[in-house]
C-alpha cells in the first residue's frame, strides 16, 4: 500500500448554501476518502467569511476544513471530484505533514538545546515560574532606554 | 572655485570633521529589524493564520520583501509559500486598487 499522508483539503461554497448541502457535500468527501481507506481527522466548518476578492459573483464564502490522513492517490481523486461539483466555488488540497513535522522538529530541537544551556549553567531543566516573571520585568526595563535613544536619533 | 577645491579634498583625504558631520546624518538611527518569526520562537507558518500573514502584506497585496520586513531567509520562504496558498483560497488578495 501507499504511505499514508497527511492532507488539509480547504473548500468554498457559495455564502447561500444550506447547512444541509454542506452536511451533504461532507458525506460525499467522505465517501471518497473511504474508498481509498483515508480517515478524516478533523473537520472544521469555518462558517461566512468575506472573500479576499470575487470569485463568480460571489463576495463571502462558506469555507470547510478537512483534514485528512490518506495516501496520494485520493487527494488526485479529491480535486478531480470537486472540480465537477458546481457548488464548489474554489479547493485546494495541501500536503501539511512534511512541514508540520519540520516545525515539530524545531520545537523539540530549540527545547532541549534550552535544556541543555541550563544544565551547563546548573540551572534546573525548566525555568521555574519565578524566572519566567522576572524576564517579563527585564523587558519591559528594556523598552525604556531603547525609546530614548530612538528619541535622540530622531532629532 | 576653492570652496569646491577644499570640499574636493575633505572628501578624499578625510576632513576630519566634514567627515563625522556627513556621516552622522547619512548612518540614520535606524534600530536592526529582528525576525519576527525568529524572536517569537513562531515555527510554522500556515496558510489559514490570516492574522499572522496580514503585517507582511502591505496595502498593495504584494508580499513584503524582506529587506523592509527583517524576516531572515528560512522564513521569508515559508512565508512566501503561506501567503501564496492564502491567496489560492482567498483569505489574502492578489492585488488590491
Amino acid at each position: 500500500m501507499s504511505t499514508v499522508r497527511q492532507y488539509e483539503l480547504i473548500y468554498i461554497l457559495p455564502p447561500e448554501t444550506t447547512e444541509e448541502a454542506v452536511a451533504e457535500l461532507q458525506t460525499q468527501v467522505e465517501a471518497i476518502t473511504q474508498r481509498f481507506s483515508a480517515t478524516i481527522e478533523k473537520t472544521e466548518n469555518w462558517g461566512r467569511r468575506k472573500l479576499a476578492y470575487e470569485i463568480g459573483g460571489n463576495r463571502e464564502g462558506v469555507y470547510v476544513l478537512h483534514v485528512i490522513n490518506g495516501p496520494a492517490e485520493m487527494t488526485a481523486e479529491l480535486d478531480r471530484r470537486l472540480r465537477v461539483f458546481d457548488l464548489v466555488i474554489r479547493h485546494m488540497v495541501v500536503r501539511v505533514d512534511e512541514e508540520l513535522a519540520v516545525a515539530e522538529r524545531s520545537r523539540v530541537r530549540r527545547k532541549s538545546a534550552m535544556t541543555a544551556r541550563r544544565v551547563r549553567r546548573g540551572l534546573p531543566p525548566e525555568p521555574t515560574e519565578q524566572e519566567r516573571s522576572r524576564r517579563q520585568e527585564d523587558d519591559d526595563d528594556l523598552d525604556g532606554p531603547e525609546m530614548g535613544f530612538r528619541e535622540r536619533g530622531d532629532r | 572655485m576653492s570652496e569646491f577645491e577644499s570640499r574636493g579634498r575633505g572628501g578624499r583625504s578625510g576632513d576630519k570633521d566634514k567627515k563625522d558631520d556627513k556621516g552622522g546624518r547619512r548612518t540614520f538611527f535606524r534600530r536592526r529589524r529582528m525576525c519576527k518569526f525568529c524572536v517569537e520562537k513562531i515555527d510554522y507558518i500556515g496558510y489559514k493564520d490570516v492574522k499572522l500573514l496580514a503585517p507582511f502584506i502591505p496595502e498593495r497585496g504584494k508580499i513584503q520583501p524582506r529587506r523592509i520586513s527583517g524576516v531572515c531567509a528560512t522564513h521569508q520562504r515559508a512565508l512566501q509559500t503561506a501567503i501564496k496558498r492564502a491567496r489560492q483560497i482567498a483569505l489574502v488578495p492578489y492585488t488590491t486598487d
